[in-house]
């Protein structure tokens, strides 16, 4: 294993543990979106270029857009009946 | 062959047509198109099922046929009547819920129509599939159109919570899996089933293989609601419309034990079968603690679908003590028993939701003496309860009594039939203690004795209105039902041909030789099986005890009293916090995965 | 049960499952090394079987395509039920409030913000067209070229605008893409039966490794696959917004 991809397995590690210590959902969100682009540089590390466009797309776009959106429907719904 | 996808692809492309068309289809237009393909679907899985009685049938995707050597680069659908006929039934039963919805959900659209075909295309996929992932898409594709369905009415807020806590547990189930089949990936290089138990057999078990296998079937067992992954099933079944429960109670979970038995017999047999007694046990603590527990559950309910919902934990317990057998006999009786049980249960369903329709309420209490005038109801009502019990001459009396011929005399356990005869009887009594309150009125109204657990306290009650007539679309399901499971009861030679069937099934070196390298079937020689005369001594003993467990509830005996605090810890612990059902599905992972390190090696 | 003992039973079954999962550790192939075969088969046949110079496409597309068609639908089956179950709860004026909303939104979201997002949609397009259309020469595909493209929708709305779709009796236009595409890969697949021996045979020509229109089956597969993503995840999207990011001109 090269020093490279010993360096992105650490940082996804500790981004893993980031989102999950992350309480406020909306932060976590952006922690989430974090996490998502250090998965995408270890797959590309680890030779995968498909599976990192993947996962560019779903873990840095779709993934903290579905958490902003349901969010912002929340608060919403609560100034509709408030 | 060109049933075999078929039986995939139309109804997959039937959801789509309903998707695309939405506004273009009258709400009976969308219900007569759903039953043309259901009944499409239906067609063609019997077909599979009539082809591959005698041959195990497989068919390769993209004409992809192994390379010489066994190495598969495509992925199979290999399937014996077994599998096919898993698949019949899930088809028929998904047709049956499309019916009894016609009447009984008032404001469905085609969206609906669509996603029960998705489900059942994704149950017909995973019966049929040879391929490891591809039975994990199929089972992926499975839980989340059951999450859609179990949310259905999200205009009350009780279900978002059932299909949260249900969509949480099992997507928890599902990576565990995932992670289980990545490791056996990682060891053989291969995901066709039988090119794995090819090259597991080479090698001995190590610890990739435990905890692989431990991964896999823990991902299968919480989609088959087994203790301690069963927290979820109670809350899904309590919010999910009826017409989706009865899919769920009859298929959904049934099919992840299908799962854990191919996969055992076709990966995981060759290099686990030194350890077979020491799996057996471990699978059968399991099954056992499932049904007692399910028993123990479904007599505290009075929310008529979480009663039935734990009625079936409990029934689940002992299928899978039928599969913890490893034999032929012991699957055999497991695949007669998983159909007639589904049928009367979805009959059991019926009733409810019939209940439901004309009351407008699902609590025992509530509806104390208020089922009176619905006769017919009721008699299914009881006549479905003994039979679930194990009344002779019903499909569950003959399933059960092969299961317990199998325990009893093929392996000398002569205490099984007894035990399951208790968690039978137990589960019984509480449904007949159910329907002598709601439709005879027997027991004194008024204050429920048994106060009710947590996550049940949060249930609503149904806010539908009543209605004055049962219409011929809903009684006539749960008639028919009844009838099957007796016809499945009596059919000449079923078991003679289960019993065939499941010979085939335990050979993992044939199936190997016929999928990887063509082999020609090879002649089956005729067998017969039946129940023992012993176990019609067990099936009366079962409802004799059902009677009394009932007519104890109804009653109010002190000595029943005096058990409600050991009840009521295991109450508690059903509370409805997705947080606590994470915790005891990673506590049972750990301790079943302890459980195979330690007596696998 | 108590934070406290819900934390004393995950912990310790935590810390057993994360053992065991090392202990199993030991037992793998040492890093890098690849035992398995189907790899080293696939490495040798591939380009040869179907000019496809991605692998990873021709496996995902044709070698083991029914993987990919149940993957396809599990977004179906997650954009129709996010329509049914979002649909249930919105009240009658929500869509008329969404509107009022993105009104608003539209004076108070900054010009660079909206002149960015004019400007990136676009190319956005064209990227995802882009890597839709060579799935099956360089990595990327029908996936991933979907989720492009349905962020450029997500990139209107972000840059304070909305899309006007005119709307033909009634029909959403996301909801059919969604419907065509996922209905797209299931026709290839009974064009496979046909046309071909085989249910998703690639039965189309192979043509030239390398060029646009190559290895059979799969371009088409990609191009169903990219809009059935797109569909699906604008739909998703369409549907939190309670339709402000779809507008529907009469007409």
């Amino acid at each position: 294993m090269t020093a490279l991809q010993a360096t992105a397995l650490a940082l996804v590690a500790l981004g893993g543990t980031g989102v999950v210590i992350t309480r406020e959902p909306l932060r976590q969100a952006m922690v989430a979106g974090v996490f998502g682009i250090l998965l995408a540089v270890l797959f590309f590390l680890f030779q995968a270029p498909d599976v990192a466009l993947s996962q560019i797309g779903v873990g840095s776009v779709a993934l903290p857009l579905m958490i902003l959106l349901a969010l912002s429907r929340i608060h919403t719904d609560e100034d509709g009946d408030g | 062959m060109a049933y075999v996808p078929l039986a995939v692809l139309v109804p997959m492309l039937g959801a789509t047509f309903l998707a695309a068309a939405r506004e273009l289809l009258s709400r009976a237009l969308a219900d007569a198109v759903s039953l043309a393909l259901g009944i499409a679907t239906v067609t063609l899985c019997a077909i599979a099922l009539a082809h591959s009685v005698d041959h195990t049938i497989v068919y390769w995707w993209g004409a992809w046929t192994p390379r010489p050597g066994g190495v598969a680069l495509g992925i199979d659908f290999a399937f014996g009547p077994l599998d096919a006929g898993m698949a019949v039934f899930a088809a028929s039963l998904t047709v049956i819920a499309g019916v009894f919805s016609w009447r009984f959900l008032a404001e469905v659209d085609a969206l609906y129509h669509a996603i029960l075909l998705v489900f059942l295309a994704a149950m017909v996929g995973f019966s049929l599939s040879g391929d490891l992932f591809n039975m994990f898409v199929f089972f992926e594709l499975m839980s989340v159109s059951a999450y859609v369905l179990a949310g259905f009415k999200i205009d009350q807020r009780s279900p978002i919570e059932g299909s949260l806590n249900f969509a949480i547990t099992n997507s928890a189930g599902a990576i565990l899996a995932l992670f289980g089949i990545g490791l056996v990936y990682s060891k053989t290089g291969a995901l066709n089933l039988a090119q794995i138990g090819d090259q597991l057999g080479r090698h001995g078990v190590d610890a990739v293989v435990v905890a692989g296998f431990t991964l896999i079937v823990c991902g299968f067992l919480v989609k088959a609601a087994a203790i301690p992954f069963h927290f979820w099933l109670a809350d899904a079944y309590a919010v999910a419309p009826t017409p989706v429960c009865i899919l769920f109670a009859g298929a959904m979970s049934e099919l992840g034990l299908l799962g854990v038995a191919r996969v055992y017999w076709t990966a995981f047999a060759p290099v686990l079968d030194p350890h077979a007694e020491a799996l057996r046990w471990t699978l059968i603590a399991i099954g056992l603690g499932t049904a007692f527990v399910g028993a123990a559950m479904s007599l505290a309910q009075h929310h008529l679908k979480r009663m039935l919902a734990f009625a079936t934990i409990a029934y689940m317990g002992l299928f899978l003590v039928g599969i913890a057998m490893l034999s032929a006999d012991g699957l055999a009786g497991t695949a007669i028993y998983v159909v007639g049980d589904g049928l009367v249960k979805a009959a059991l369903f019926v009733c409810v939701g019939i209940v439901q329709h004309r009351r407008a309420s699902l609590d025992e209490v509530d509806l104390h003496g208020r089922g009176r005038d619905l006769r017919l109801t009721a008699g299914v009502f009881v006549i479905g309860s003994l039979a679930i019990a194990g009344l002779p001459p019903f499909g569950p009396f003959l399933g059960k009594a092969l299961v317990e011929d199998a325990a009893a005399h093929g392996h000398g356990l002569w205490w099984m039939p007894a035990v399951m005869m208790i968690a039978s009887a137990v589960t019984a009594g509480a449904l007949l203690r159910a329907g002598a309150r709601v439709f005879f009125g027997w027991g004194s109204a008024g204050q429920p004795d048994e106060s009710s657990d947590e996550a049940e306290g949060e249930t609503e009650p149904e806010t539908d209105k009543p209605h004055d007539h049962t219409p011929v679309l809903m009684w006539l399901p749960a008639v028919a039902l009844l009838l099957a499971g007796l016809a499945w009861g009596v059919l000449p030679g079923l078991a003679d041909a289960a019993l065939r069937a499941a010979d085939r099934y335990v050979q993992p070196n044939v199936y190997a030789a016929i999928v990887l390298h063509g082999a020609p079937p090879e002649p089956t020689t005729p067998v017969s099986l039946s129940a023992s005369g012993a176990s019609y001594l067990y099936g009366v003993g079962a409802v004799v005890g059902a009677l009394m467990v009932a007519a104890a509830g109804v009653t109010r005996l002190r000595a029943v009293d005096a058990t409600r605090p050991l009840f009521a810890w295991l109450r508690k612990l059903h509370s409805g916090h997705v947080g606590d059902y994470v915790a005891w599905l990673t506590a049972g992972v750990a301790v079943i995965g302890t459980a195979f390190a330690i007596t696998l090696r | 049960m108590s934070r406290r003992a819900r934390l004393a039973l995950f912990l310790p079954a935590a810390l057993v499952l994360a053992v065991g999962l090392l202990w199993s550790f030991a037992d793998l192939p040492p890093f890098g090394h690849y035992s398995g075969i189907y790899g080293i088969v696939l490495g040798h046949v591939a380009v040869a079987q179907r000019e496809a110079t991605n692998v990873v496409s021709a496996v995902t597309f044709d070698y083991r395509g029914v993987d990919t068609l149940g993957e396809e639908f599990i977004l179906f089956a997650a954009a129709v039920g996010s329509a049914i179950l979002l649909r249930a709860q919105r009240g009658e004026d929500a869509a008329g409030a969404a509107a009022e909303r993105s009104d608003r939104r539209a004076d108070v979201v900054a010009r660079p913000v909206r002149a960015l997002g004019a400007a990136l949609v676009a190319p956005t397009i064209v990227l995802g067209a882009y890597i839709i259309a060579h799935g099956q020469l360089t990595p990327g595909g029908g996936f991933q070229g979907g989720v492009i493209l349905a962020s450029a929708a997500v990139l209107v709305y972000a840059s304070g605008q909305y899309l006007a779709v005119r709307v033909v009796r009634g029909v959403a236009p996301i909801e059919i893409a969604d419907a065509l595409g996922a209905a797209g890969f299931a026709l290839i697949a009974v064009g496979g039966l046909v046309f071909g021996l085989a249910a998703l045979h690639n039965f189309l020509g192979y043509g030239i490794s390398g060029s646009l229109f190559s290895a059979g089956i799969i371009p088409l597969a990609n191009v169903a696959v990219g809009v059935e993503v797109a569909g699906g995840v604008t739909l998703i999207v369409a549907e939190f917004l309670d339709q402000a990011l779809m507008r529907r001109r009469s007409g």
